[in-house]
Parts: C-alpha cells; sequence; structure tokens
C-alpha cells in the first residue's frame, strides 16, 4: 500500500516567511486556517457548499428572480419536480470525494438536460427556470474533484464535456439572448469556459503534485528494493563463502588432530619402545659390570658410565612419556568417560565424573573437551579451595556441553593471558562458548560448550 | 635361596621388547614359553601352555588401545593359578584398580620404563607368579595423592605413608624392613599403626594386605 500525504500547499510556506509585512501575515495566516479548517471538516464543507447552492437556487424557482417573474405555465407539481432536480445537482457536492466520476457525471446529465430543454428556440426570454441556476456551480466543483482525483485521460474527457455543453448552451442561449448585444453572448462565453478552464487547471495541478509525489516514492521504493536484492545477493554470498571456510576449518582442525595423534602414535610404538628396550639393555649391562666388580679385573670406570648412560635413558623415557601425553593423551582412544576419569584420579581433590553423551563427538573435539577438562581441574586444584568438585559431559542438538563445578571460593574470571583466557580461545577456534558463573564466595560453575565436530 | 624355574608369556607387540625380555628373563634361567604379538594368540598360549605368569603390555591390536588389559582380565577369570603382569606406558591408575578388582593376587601392573631396572623388574615377575601383587610406585603416589582419602591419610606421620607406599606396592615386610634397614619387627609396627589409623582389619598373609590397602586408596 502506498500512503502519499497530499501536498499541502496552504500550510507549508505560510510558517517560514516570518519578516513579511504585517498584513501579508495575516492574510497567510487566514488563509493557513481556513485551508486547514477545510481539511480537518471536509464533509462539513461540502455540505455547506451544497446548502449555499441550494439557498441560491430554490427561491429563483419558487419566486422568480429580479424583474423575471415565474411563468403560469410552471405548475406547483412541474415546479416541484424542478426543484428536487436542483436539489440532487447540489447533493452531488456531497458525494464528490468518494465517487467524483459518478457525481460529476450526474451533475453532467442535468447540466445537458437544462442545456437541451431549458431554451426554446425563438422565444422572446428564456424559459425560466430551466435555465441553469447557481446550482450548476457544483459542476466546476465536480470537475475539480475529477481532475484532482482521477488518471488525466477522464479529467480531459471530463473537461471535454463541460467545455462542449458550455458551447452548446452558449449557442442554445444565442437567439433567446439575440435581443442583447452580442458582447454579452461573448462575455458569457469567456465567463463559462473561463471558469470551467480553471476548475480543472486547479484540479489538475493538484494531481500533478499529487502524482509526483507518489511517483518519488514509487522510485524510492524501486531503489530500496533493488538496494535490498543487492544487499540479499551478498550475504548469501557472504554466507556461502563463511560455509566454505567452516568446512575448510572442520578439515584443517580434523586434519591436525588427526595428524597429532599419529605423531603420538609413533612416539610410543617406534621412539618410546626402542628407548624402553636400550634402557633394558643398559640396565642389563650395568647389572653385569656390577657382578663382574667384585670379580677381579672388573671396570669401575665403564660401570659409571654405563649406569649414567641408563639413567640418562630413563629420564629420556620418563621426559618423552609427557611429552606424548600432551600431544594427544591415549588414554582418549577409549572415550571422553575413561580419558576424564583418568584425568580426575590425577588430581588431589575428588572429582565426581559423569558422562552422558549420546553420540561420540569427533576426535578432535574429544581432544579440546579433554585439554580443557584438564585445565579446569588444575585450576580447581590450584586456586579454588574448593574440597570436591564434578565434571559433567552431555550432548544435545549435535553440541557437547561440559561443565566443571567446585564448592571453592569464587572469583574465577578469564584474565588475559591467564589459563581461562586460553581455554576460551581454544573452543573458540571450533565455535565453542566457555561461559563462567563464579561469584565472590561461590561455588564456582564452567561450562564448555563445543559442536559436535569441528 | 634360588628362584625357581618360570614358564612365562610374553604378549607384547615390538618385536625389540619382546625379544629383549626373552632374553632377560632367558638368561636369569628363566623359560619363556611363548612370545606372542596379540591377544588371541595370548590366550592360546595361555591355553595350551599352562605358564606360571603372562607379561601382558596394555597395548595390542587391532585398536591398540586398551586390549592387553582386557586379555590379562580374561586370563585372569579362565585361569586363575596364571600370574599376569601387566605393563603399560602411561599410568592409568583406574586401569590398574580395575585390574586388581575382585583378585587375591598373583596380578601386577607395572609402568614400561620398569624394565630399565632389570632385576627390579624379573623380582616383579617372580612375585607375581608366586601369587604376589605388584604396584607401580608412580600408580601408588598417584593414589596417595589423590586427595579422595586425604583427611584419613593426613592422620599418618610421613614414615607411615612412606611405608604405606611400599605395602600399596606389593613389598613383604621383609623387603620393606630392608629398604628402609629397620627390622622387621618396627614395620609389623607401622603397618599395625597404619591399618588402625585407616580403619582396615590387618592380615598376616602379605597380599590380603597390598589389596586391602589398594582397594581403600582406589579412585
Amino acid at each position: 500500500m502506498l500512503e502519499v500525504s497530499r501536498p499541502d500547499p496552504a500550510t507549508a510556506p505560510g510558517r517560514e516567511r516570518g519578516s513579511a509585512s504585517r498584513s501579508a501575515t495575516y492574510a497567510e495566516h487566514v488563509l493557513v486556517n481556513v485551508a486547514g479548517w477545510l481539511r480537518g471538516h471536509a464533509r462539513l464543507a461540502d455540505a455547506l457548499l451544497a446548502a449555499a447552492l441550494l439557498a441560491f437556487s430554490v427561491p429563483q424557482i419558487a419566486f422568480g428572480a429580479g424583474d423575471a417573474p415565474v411563468p403560469p405555465s410552471l405548475t406547483a407539481p412541474i415546479r416541484a419536480l424542478l426543484a428536487a432536480v436542483t436539489v440532487v445537482l447540489a447533493a452531488t457536492v456531497l458525494a464528490r470525494r468518494r465517487y467524483p466520476v459518478a457525481a460529476f457525471g450526474v451533475a453532467a446529465a442535468i447540466g445537458a438536460a437544462q442545456v437541451a430543454f431549458g431554451v426554446q428556440h425563438g422565444a422572446p426570454l428564456p424559459v425560466f427556470a430551466l435555465q441553469p441556476t447557481n446550482a450548476d456551480l457544483a459542476i466546476p466543483v465536480l470537475l475539480y474533484t475529477v481532475a484532482a482525483n482521477r488518471p488525466r485521460r477522464v479529467s480531459v474527457a471530463a473537461l471535454t464535456v463541460c467545455l462542449a455543453g458550455s458551447a452548446v448552451a452558449i449557442a442554445r442561449w444565442a437567439p433567446a439572448h439575440s435581443a442583447y448585444a452580442g458582447d454579452a453572448v461573448l462575455g458569457a462565453a469567456g465567463a463559462l469556459g473561463g471558469l470551467t478552464l480553471a476548475a480543472w487547471v486547479l484540479g489538475d495541478s493538484v494531481a500533478y503534485r499529487y502524482r509526483r509525489a507518489r511517483y518519488a516514492v514509487v522510485e524510492a521504493r524501486a531503489a530500496q528494493m533493488e538496494a535490498e536484492r543487492d544487499a540479499q545477493a551478498r550475504i548469501a554470498a557472504g554466507a556461502e563463502r563463511a560455509r566454505e571456510l567452516q568446512e575448510r576449518r572442520a578439515s584443517a582442525v580434523d586434519q591436525s588432530a588427526a595428524r597429532l595423534r599419529r605423531i603420538e602414535r609413533d612416539l610410543h610404538d617406534g621412539t618410546q619402545v626402542r628407548l624402553a628396550a636400550l634402557a633394558m639393555m643398559l640396565g642389563e649391562i650395568k647389572e653385569n659390570l656390577q657382578q663382574a666388580q667384585g670379580a677381579p679385573g672388573g671396570d669401575g670406570h665403564v660401570l659409571k658410565l654405563v649406569s649414567a648412560a641408563h639413567r640418562n635413558a630413563k629420564e629420556s623415557l620418563t621426559e618423552l612419556r609427557d611429552l606424548a601425553r600432551g600431544i594427544h593423551p591415549p588414554v582418549l582412544d577409549r572415550g571422553l568417560a575413561a580419558a576424564l576419569g583418568s584425568l580426575a584420579d590425577t588430581v588431589a581433590l575428588p572429582v565426581e565424573v559423569d558422562v552422558r553423551t549420546c553420540q561420540r563427538p569427533s576426535a578432535s573435539i574429544e581432544a579440546i573437551a579433554y585439554f580443557c577438562a584438564a585445565e579446569l581441574l588444575a585450576n580447581m586444584t590450584k586456586h579454588s579451595g574448593a574440597s570436591r568438585g564434578a565434571i559433567s559431559v552431555s550432548d544435545g542438538g549435535g553440541r557437547v556441553l561440559m561443565e566443571a563445578r567446585d564448592d571453592g571460593g569464587g572469583g574465577a574470571w578469564p584474565a588475559p593471558g591467564g589459563g581461562l583466557a586460553g581455554l576460551r580461545e581454544r573452543v573458540q577456534t571450533v565455535d565453542g562458548r566457555l561461559s563462567i558463573d563464579s561469584p565472590p564466595g561461590g561455588p564456582t560453575s564452567i561450562v564448555i560448550e563445543l559442536p559436535g565436530h569441528a | 635361596m634360588m628362584p625357581r624355574r618360570l614358564r612365562v608369556v610374553i604378549a607384547e607387540d615390538a618385536a625389540i621388547m619382546r625379544d629383549g625380555l626373552t632374553q632377560i628373563l632367558t638368561r636369569r634361567g628363566h623359560d619363556v614359553v611363548a612370545a606372542v604379538a596379540d591377544p588371541d594368540a595370548l590366550g592360546q598360549a595361555v591355553s595350551g601352555l599352562q605358564p606360571d605368569v603372562a607379561i601382558i603390555d596394555v597395548r595390542m591390536p587391532p585398536t591398540y588401545t586398551d586390549e592387553g588389559l582386557r586379555a590379562a582380565q580374561s586370563v585372569r577369570r579362565d585361569h586363575p593359578e596364571v600370574g599376569v603382569l601387566v605393563f603399560s606406558q602411561y599410568i592409568e591408575a583406574r586401569s590398574a584398580t580395575e585390574l586388581f578388582a575382585g583378585t587375591s593376587g598373583g596380578v601386577g601392573y607395572l609402568l614400561k620404563d620398569r624394565v630399565a631396572d632389570v632385576s627390579d623388574f624379573i623380582d616383579a615377575v617372580a612375585r607375581v607368579a608366586d601369587g604376589g601383587t605388584v604396584l607401580d610406585p608412580e600408580v601408588v603416589r598417584h593414589l596417595l595423592s589423590a586427595g579422595r582419602r586425604a583427611d584419613a591419610l593426613a592422620a599418618l606421620s610421613p614414615r607411615e605413608r612412606e611405608v604405606l607406599s611400599l605395602v600399596a606396592q606389593g613389598r613383604s615386610n621383609a623387603a620393606i624392613a630392608s629398604a628402609f634397614t629397620i627390622s622387621p619387627r618396627v614395620v609389623e609396627k607401622h603397618v599395625a599403626s597404619i591399618f588402625a589409623k585407616l580403619g582396615l582389619i590387618a592380615s598376616d598373609n602379605d597380599n590380603r594386605r597390598v589389596l586391602a590397602a589398594i582397594r581403600y586408596l582406589e579412585p
């Protein structure tokens, strides 16, 4: 729906010219007020106009005008009929806003009847009462209305009807008025034609401004729609790009998780085993040397060297184990429940573990959850002052929810560069979320939400 | 006393470790009757060869997760007379206590690194073969530090904690006495005191004592 307010010629300019002369300002003030009142009381204004038209016309019919008496041929019933027609003509003004063309049609038909029947050829005087009356002023008003409210082709047709009617009327009156000077006929023609044209031009100018405003709105709407289409196309392209990046990231995350797992396997099955076998052999050599020490010819120096090598090998084993565990905890291969249980066993705090997942998350997500849990448990043990804690994992809607709770002193917050901030970053790499509820005095609840797949 | 000649089955998927273990056991006069690389072969070797003890790696094919542990449990179930020594590259207190649950001895759980101290390792194998119990010191340390029994453990003196640690590792009174160079009678007193403080029933049987301690500490 187009909602366009009509241009308001009366109000807008008047207010801005405050420095104009006093009288002009006053006149404008009155005009503005009148115009405003008319707009506010359109029906009442139309009723007053109709009443005014009637007030000028009916007495003419009933009692004659000026020095022309009512002819006796017009009996009372005929006069009543004529009065009724005049009433209808005046009343068309009331319907003009709602049915401009119909009202104009009715008025034009009545006018045409007046022209057709009202003047007798050769009559010395125009036949009274069928002469155009003041009520015919309704016709220019209706023409104005049609011009202002209907397409131009309709209003031009109406104008043509009016001008033609005026011409015919004047042509018909001319013989009747032949007793008078031709100037009067010309004057009448000019006045009638001028009035008709003026009504049309006024109405058409209103319509023109209205159409222009409407056109501007339509144009603006079209531009806006085009802009919206462009924006939608850009959004769609952006969404497509985002999906593509998301897929690429998911595969990168999965690949890196798989690569880490492979590295851990290689360390475990290759390097660690070889190192353990080496340490075992060194241990065996050391023990043999120790036995030989008792016997004559035992070499204390070699024993020392071998002992050092043995010790180094054992320390390397420990370091390598910690390293491999940091890369990918092997216990994760047995699932998150086993991994978190094992993790909880290593902290100096009773921690209840409750894992209820319907579907196993992808390996990369499990790894993130595991490392987050390790960090949270370490925080719990070191900072919270809690006497017990709990970790629960559940899933739903393709997401994994992990909550770490403790009954400690609270006040946990993601200090920049701290463990929690690091966790948040880690979680965000897969569009996860970390939320902290840790009021001073505790208890603390930290919830991590992860997608089921990277 | 000369240790008895043990019949040993080794289940370990890494050939270098399998061969190394075979060598050190053989050099000390034990019989490695089978050295296999997967749980199925282990099952066949145990039921077919009736060994005294099986040494089992936790990570074995097909999935390299906990096949060894499962295999060890089924050996315990089907052949309770065969000792089982599980060794793992990682500390997993839970796996260890799972393994110990419901047994009355003849079970061991060691970190793989322990093979480096060859004699201690062979000793552990022999203890398990004789129905004893062996728990890795690292696992015991974890259990003691995990804080589940922090309040009760806080009541122990430092020396009592050390003794408890060795008890949980499966050491006999005599072994503990020599480790701390104290007399066996003092060790007995410590053990009695520890068990009283923890509310455990003391037993003369070393093995039952170990299991009670482990059960007390387990997560």
